[in-house]
């Protein structure tokens, strides 16, 4: 372990070109893909959890049901839709980075969605019946039943940072882990792992783990002062 | 006012039924009754919170109604902006927050306040427009006892000021007997007693509100 660290240490202050573009490659996929699963699944969320309709108990147990979704049949289905026999194949999209982010949408959202339904569900009635009782109109009452939602918005990316960041199945299905181009740190611990780098291997995993920490250090800080 | 004859049910429990009622403009109508016996869906009903049986509103279009629940919620901002949520009027509001003790709270987040200050917030925030009927569902149950005194005069204020309508929904016998000229008696999800306060609360023709009256010593003497 201790020449894990140490390994992981000297990779990093030795500048490293290859691993440089590995964590570019991260940064780009999980950040992307975190930041578009919050924009599309915050107001499906919110509109989910304010809502009353027919269906939508229905919708909240789809939803569900994605959250637990293998990432590597998130990978499996990506990669049949844009295969060249696929109705996307046209795209090319296939082995990049685009389509790694796609996969990490299609997995992120339903986390996201999930997991503000549950919080909106829980104030919504309260919110709309203040709401409504001060003469207040539907859109401010989204605006305000937003608002509510800060603190549980920042405790959501972090959920779906982390969900992206440790995923593997699918970006390695669809990116195909291909060095300087499509490689993540978690498809990288597993190439170097199969060809017995054990200490590059964990190196990489340390590094892994401190920008998991530093990005929660970041959010937390971030949802304190605005939840204030 | 004429506020329809409606009912509610849930799948096939119904929890409210209830005939057609008048009230005039100025009054003060308690709705008193035991837990559950559907006075606060009656006031969900008429605020519009809450849709009937035969959907629609209970009350012309053309009436103003400010409604607070029991459970007002705090939105995440400070007391002031709070209060100034239903209206911008700064001057009233720190004249509602002047009478209700509220100035020193001014800044805090809303989030923060003791049950009893979340109330007076809640009561100031839903004093800040003017309208025809005012729906309070037990506006006063968290507070003390001179803060309940002090909301109680600033809600006859209101009505005086403003010439509306009070529906005061209550636990608080002795409250619904100093602010009320008519009270509506609730008893498993029934209007069992409607009248003036005076014959209700004292002089009660039903067998069931005299019973939960007694609970209250001093009203209902057999």
């Amino acid at each position: 372990m201790q020449t894990a660290l140490q390994k992981a240490l000297e990779l990093i202050l030795s500048g490293d070109r290859e691993l440089a573009n590995i964590l570019l490659v991260t940064a780009k996929t999980c950040v992307t893909s975190s930041l578009i699963a919050l924009l599309v699944g915050l107001p499906i969320g919110i509109w989910l959890g304010a809502s009353r309709f027919r269906g939508r108990q229905a919708l909240v147990v789809f939803f569900r049901t994605m959250m637990g979704m293998p990432p590597v049949v998130c990978g499996l289905v990506m990669y049949m839709l844009f295969s060249g026999v696929g109705p996307f194949g046209k795209k090319k999209l296939l082995f990049t980075v685009t389509i790694m982010i796609i996969a990490q949408v299609v997995l992120i959202t339903p986390l996201v969605v999930a997991n503000l339904e549950t919080y909106v569900a829980a104030i919504a009635q309260s919110v709309r019946e203040t709401a409504k009782g001060l003469g207040i109109g539907p859109w401010r009452t989204f605006l305000l039943l937003s608002n509510e939602c800060m603190y549980p918005i920042f405790s959501t990316y972090l959920l779906a940072f982390a969900r992206s960041i440790a995923e593997v199945g699918a970006v390695s299905m669809v990116g195909g882990a291909i060095a300087w181009k499509t490689n993540v740190m978690t498809t990288a611990i597993m190439l170097y792992t199969n060809r017995g780098s054990f200490t590059l291997g964990v190196a990489l995993g340390v590094i892994l783990i401190a920008i998991s920490l530093l990005v929660n250090i970041a959010v937390t800080v971030m949802q304190r002062r605005l939840s204030r | 006012m004429k506020i329809a004859a409606c009912s509610k049910t849930y799948g096939k429990r119904t929890v409210l039924r209830c005939g057609e009622l008048t009230l005039e403009p100025g009054e003060v109508c308690a709705v008193v009754g035991p837990n559950g016996s559907g006075k606060s869906t009656y006031a969900k009903l008429i605020a519009g919170v809450l849709e009937p049986d035969r959907a629609g509103r209970l009350v012309e279009e053309a009436v103003t109604i400010r409604y607070m629940p029991q459970k007002s919620y705090p939105f995440r901002m400070s007391v002031e902006k709070n209060i100034l949520l239903s209206g911008d009027d700064r001057e009233r509001a720190r004249e509602l927050m002047e009478k209700l003790r509220l100035t020193a709270l001014v800044r805090q987040r809303a989030g923060s306040l003791s049950g009893g200050e979340a109330a007076k917030m809640a009561l100031a925030r839903v004093l800040m427009q003017r309208c025809d009927l005012l729906i309070l569902d037990e506006p006063t149950a968290a507070m003390d006892m001179e803060s309940a005194i002090a909301a109680e005069q600033l809600i006859q204020n209101y009505r005086q000021e403003n010439g509306c309508a009070v529906l005061l929904v209550t636990h608080d016998l002795s409250q619904a007997r100093r602010m009320a000229g008519n009270a509506l008696f609730f008893y498993g999800g029934e209007l069992c007693e409607a009248g003036s306060a005076e014959t209700v609360l004292f002089h009660p023709e039903r067998e069931e509100t005299r019973q939960f009256l007694e609970y209250y010593g001093g009203f209902a003497k057999r």
